[in-house]
């Protein structure tokens, strides 16, 4: 019998957002990135072809990370120290994208600097052609000191800035407009509040093609469906026609991934739990597959073996029928 | 439009454009088209110009196209029996003056002639220009020069603290102050404000950076005061800055002129301060700064263009320096400086709260015992309250703080006495229905002071300072302190200054009481006349749709919040606040039925709101699409269908109900934003609204209610009742005490000879 499946016929779409820019568009990337564009839910093929892929990206620090598990500083070993060699074997690992988190601190135990931020940034696009986002240490004076820096010395790169959070967005939204950049905001998970950041950030004049959001998620087992459920909400909204909803979400299932007892603890835990390395892989894995099937459109990921099971599943996904 | 202005910013129009003409030919005929021309360190060539005309000047050649813009610009001085110069020609007169005044600075960067020589000077943080004589001479050495145009590096840098509004504006000030004390003090009010100050202009061959040089003033990009020359073409530079802004955060390009302007109107804080002789050139000026958005304020008697249009507010402000108010002239200064903040609207910052006790809402709900306590105000032994009142702008001194009468130093510890804290608030957008939303802050705001508890409002006050605060040098100024602070910070967008007057003094405190007591009055009287009918606008309310993402409150003068929290006026000083905020205004459009209050406005509202959830809402009845809930409302108003009527349960009420649930149980049908007819989660005070239920009967409704409910709210609730013409009505309903089944509750409802049972049927 044949059975007609019903499409649903949105009005609204995903915005387009290209990250990167080549020496041709005034940056050095050797390649680009494009996501969103999407006018349906995710994977729906018999309504849309997905327009983009869903991109991988990995994250690196700019100083090796005090906290950060065994697991992942075995998995990269020595290039952690170096931001260049590491975003290189990032890229290596098949990573679309690197995501360079700034801290407080350097290397030699000084107190980072935006000079120290700049090195790392120009180190990190030195040792890979990727599109590259830069996120400050997470504290409002010096992630707006910080970016202000990196952001005049990559002019043109179309670095993707962060963080924009509701209580400080007004400078990084300013340094990426002087310098041709774009910016990520996060918001608590709630769908009125990310809606709010991003009328705030584009009523400052931040066209809407240079913005992702991040609504923040939790891992598997963390809260998971509460974050799953409000990026569905946002891209549902999306569809609807809501303009401040359809931005392209980039979440973080890396850093959530590696905060749950599961993948942190090797010892002590049952058995039947199983062997740490590959438990503690497959539960990023495992959230970044979900979140991508809420609609996310860059996953942030930490170790390179999930990189290539989530590479895997998305092929599964991309591929029709 | 004064035609006094037109004519003379014309006439000096004619006369710069002219000039530049010259000048033009005159360098061409010397050193021929093809000499370059720049500005130094700019990627946007002369930026005026390139902005406004989209000609991106690299030779002198290219100069004539630009001051033939200009000259096309130009309209004949107006002939004395003639009375039409209006701002159109005005405006275009200035923008022609500003092309010929950059073309003049141009040729003058060629001759040498700019950055304008000053023998001594030495720029605080460098400059753009490195002279090429100069470049063999020691660094330490003075560089000799003014500062001339901005280059980019300073313009992004200053650009993002603009925008991300870290600096409030900038003041191009042209001219010479009265004195060089003046001048000292108008720039230290500024930079007080963070307000960036851009120097130019001269009257009688004396400027204002002479003023500043001679009394020892640091000048230059680290001061944050750039002396750009000292002639009025200079002025040139402040608005080339401007132009930049707009093209490099504003996301604009050469030649959109108009958008240009407008981003610097809405966005750009920036404002003239004409000091001294306003002469033909000077008014040419000013009215192609007024292009951009940014009013003139003079201290001078000059003809004044109040009606708003082209600025935000006031175009051009006359404030004679020897007529301001003020005890001397360095408070003429600050009330000038003041005053300059006022027309363009520049908000001020307060970064903390300067008081020598911790602030911070960890401290909001200290308690100070009796023991602890230096001195209380109000309670039983003394009488203590507060009042704020809206003032006219000019009535207002922002961030004065007076005492009057004395002190609490008298008083024995542990004592008490009577206090009066009054605060007078102005803003441009202040409203008088704010005064009691801005009122009730100030038990926050008090209380957020470590050591000091506040209990109540208005005139049932009472404060209570500790031994500590007092101890750490707490005394009733501070009280003055926070309340000047929170206001900017929390009310920043309604208002602009905050005055606050404590008031000890038994006579004249009696007096603002019995003022005060009239306001409350006025007050309520204005919450009872405030109706539905009377306005044409409701709000939404999504503060909830974390918890019930479909759940939209709709809050109307005569509906309040489900959750009590927030009634019309909050909602509307909310969206004031916060206009991307969670209160957003509901247009109510054409009434649809105004029997169940539906209205094409609330309906098509609920339908976004819900995100296509609800398709209708109506404000007045639980039978037909009654309004969802989130999870927070303080009653559940619930059909009981045998009695004819509804009962309604508070959330304080844990006992069993006659519909044969509690309260929690209730709550999980009433919530999650799903509209379930017979169910709905209100307000409290919304019962003793007339439009409560109204399409399905009103109050008489009600048959049972939790006597939490029957006691909390006897006075509202007594009022129903005489309304609804049967005072004994409350006696009428049953409550928990009496009744938790339905088969108790009808006979019982017999017995007392409820209306309910004798109404049309509810169903």
């Amino acid at each position: 019998m044949q059975i007609e499946i019903p499409k649903d016929n949105w009005q609204g779409s995903v915005n387009t957002v290209t990250l990167g820019a080549t020496p041709e568009e005034g940056g050095t990337r050797t390649r680009t990135v494009t996501i969103g564009g999407q006018q349906t839910l995710p994977f729906l093929h018999f309504e849309q072809t997905p327009p983009n892929r869903p991109v991988i990206a990995l994250e690196i620090t700019a100083a090796r990370p005090g906290d950060w598990s065994p697991v992942l500083l075995d998995a990269w070993g020595d290039a952690i120290d170096d931001p260049g060699n590491w975003a290189g074997a990032c890229e290596s690992a098949g990573a679309d994208l690197i995501v360079l988190s700034l801290g407080l601190t350097e290397a030699d135990g000084r107190s980072a600097d935006p000079e120290s931020a700049v090195r790392a940034t120009k180190s990190t696009l030195g040792g890979t052609g990727l599109p590259l986002i830069v996120l400050g240490p997470g504290q409002a004076e010096l992630d707006n000191d910080f970016v202000i820096a990196v952001a005049d010395a990559t002019k043109g790169e179309r670095l993707v800035l962060g963080l924009c959070e509701d209580s400080n967005y007004r400078t990084i939204v300013a340094a990426a407009m002087a310098n041709d950049h774009l910016v990520v905001g996060r918001t608590p998970m709630d769908v009125n509040l990310a809606k709010q950041l991003n009328i705030l950030i584009t009523d400052m004049g931040l066209p809407l093609d240079r913005i992702v959001m991040d609504p923040t998620t939790g891992a598997l087992g963390y809260g998971i469906e509460y974050g799953y459920s409000v990026m569905e909400r946002l891209r549902i909204a999306a569809l609807q026609g809501d303009a401040m909803t359809q931005l392209p979400l980039l979440v973080n299932p890396g850093a959530e991934a590696w905060k749950t007892k599961e993948a942190k603890v090797g010892e002590g835990v049952p058995d039947s739990w199983g062997k740490w390395e590959e438990r503690a892989s497959n539960w990023e894995t495992v959230t970044a597959v979900a979140l991508i099937e809420a609609g996310a459109d860059i996953v942030v990921l930490r170790h390179p073996d999930s990189v290539t099971r989530v590479r895997n599943a998305l092929d599964e996904l991309m591929a029709v029928g | 439009m004064s035609r006094y202005i037109a004519t003379r910013a014309i006439r000096g129009a004619n006369g710069l454009v002219a000039e530049a003409e010259a000048m033009v030919s005159s360098a061409i005929l010397d050193q021929g088209p093809d000499t370059p021309v720049a500005f130094p360190n700019t990627a946007y060539y002369l930026p005026v110009a390139l902005g406004m005309t989209g000609i991106e000047v690299e030779t002198l050649g290219q100069l004539s196209d630009v001051v033939a813009h200009a000259r096309r610009l130009l309209h004949p001085v107006p002939a004395d029996h003639q009375w039409t110069p209006y701002l159109g020609e005005t405006l275009d007169s200035g923008m022609a003056t500003l092309l010929a005044a950059e073309t003049i600075e141009a040729i003058r960067y060629i001759d040498g002639r700019q950055p304008e020589v000053m023998p001594g000077f030495d720029l605080a943080g460098g400059s753009a220009f490195t002279s090429p004589d100069t470049d063999a001479v020691a660094e330490e050495s003075p560089n000799g020069h003014l500062n001339g145009a901005i280059d980019d590096i300073q313009l992004r840098s200053w650009g993002i603290q603009l925008v991300d509004g870290r600096m409030p504006g900038f003041a191009a000030i042209v001219g010479c102050a009265k004195s060089n004390e003046v001048a000292v003090q108008i720039v230290r009010e500024l930079q007080r404000r963070n307000i960036l100050c851009f120097l130019s202009g001269n009257v009688n061959g004396r400027s204002i950076i002479h003023q500043l040089i001679e009394e020892g003033v640091e000048l230059g990009y680290d001061t944050y005061t750039v002396p750009f020359g000292t002639d009025t073409i200079s002025a040139i530079y402040a608005l080339g800055f401007a132009t930049r802004s707009a093209l490099t955060f504003g996301g604009l390009k050469g030649g959109q002129g108009r958008e240009i302007l407008l981003y610097n109107k809405d966005r750009v804080f920036a404002f003239v301060l004409a000091l001294g002789e306003v002469d033909d050139l000077k008014y040419a000026a000013a009215a192609g700064a007024i292009n951009f958005g940014f009013p003139v304020i003079a201290d001078t008697v000059i003809p004044q263009i109040l009606p708003t249009g082209v600025t935000t507010y006031e175009h051009v402000v006359s404030m004679p320096f020897n007529e301001i108010d003020g005890v001397d002239d360095l408070e003429r200064a600050e009330r000038l400086v003041q005053k300059c903040i006022e027309v363009r609207g520049v908000k001020v910052h307060i970064a903390d709260v300067p008081v020598p006790v911790p602030y911070g809402s960890a401290f909001e709900g200290e308690v100070v015992r009796k023991a602890d306590m230096r001195v209380e105000f109000g309670g039983k032994q003394s009488r203590a309250f507060e009042y704020l009142r809206m003032a006219e702008l000019d009535k207002v001194t922002d961030g004065k703080i007076e005492v009057v009468g004395p002190d609490f130093s008298e008083i024995e510890p542990e004592g008490h006495m009577d206090l009066g804290i009054v605060v007078d608030v102005a803003g441009r957008q202040m409203e008088k229905d704010f005064e009691p939303v801005l009122e009730r802050q100030i038990h926050y705001f008090v209380n957020g002071a470590s050591g000091i508890q506040h209990i109540g409002q208005r005139d049932i006050a009472w404060i209570r300072l500790s031994t500590k605060a007092t101890d750490a040098g707490f005394r009733l100024e501070g009280f003055g302190k926070i309340l000047h602070a929170r206001f900017h910070a929390d009310f920043g967008a309604i208002v602009d200054k905050v005055q606050v007057t404590l008031v000890t003094d038994p006579p004249m405190l009696t007096e603002l009481l019995n003022e005060a007591r009239v306001a409350y009055d006025f007050r309520n009287k204005r919450l009872e006349d405030l109706t539905d009918t009377a306005v044409d606008v409701f709000y939404s309310c999504t503060l909830c749709q974390s918890f019930a993402p479909n759940h939209v409150c709709i809050v109307s003068p005569e509906r309040l919040g489900l959750c009590g929290a927030y009634n019309w006026l909050d909602c509307k000083a909310s969206f004031n606040i916060n206009p991307t905020g969670p209160n957003q205004p509901i247009k109510l459009g054409r009434s649809v039925d105004s029997i169940k209050g539906y209205w094409e406005g609330t309906n098509e509202y609920a339908k976004i709101g819900s995100h296509g959830v609800v398709d209708e809402v109506a404000m007045y009845s639980i039978m037909e699409n009654p309004m969802t809930a989130c999870g927070c409302f303080e009653c559940i108003v619930m059909l009981i269908p045998e009695a004819n009527g509804v009962m309604v349960v508070s959330r304080e009420d844990t006992s069993m109900t006659p519909a044969g649930m509690t309260f929690s149980t209730l709550a999980g049908l009433a919530g999650g934003g799903i509209q379930t007819p017979g169910v709905m989660g209100v307000g409290k005070f919304y019962l003793a609204s007339p439009k409560f239920i109204s399409a399905d009967g009103g109050f008489k409704r009600v048959v049972w209610m939790s006597s939490f409910l029957k006691d909390s709210m006897s006075d509202e609730l007594k009022v129903v009742a005489d309304l609804a013409g049967d005072p004994a009505l409350i006696d009428r309903i049953a409550d928990e005490r009496l009744v938790t089944t339905v088969e108790e509750l009808l006979p019982w409802l017999e017995e007392h000879e409820h209306p309910a049972l004798t109404m049309e049927a509810i169903l």
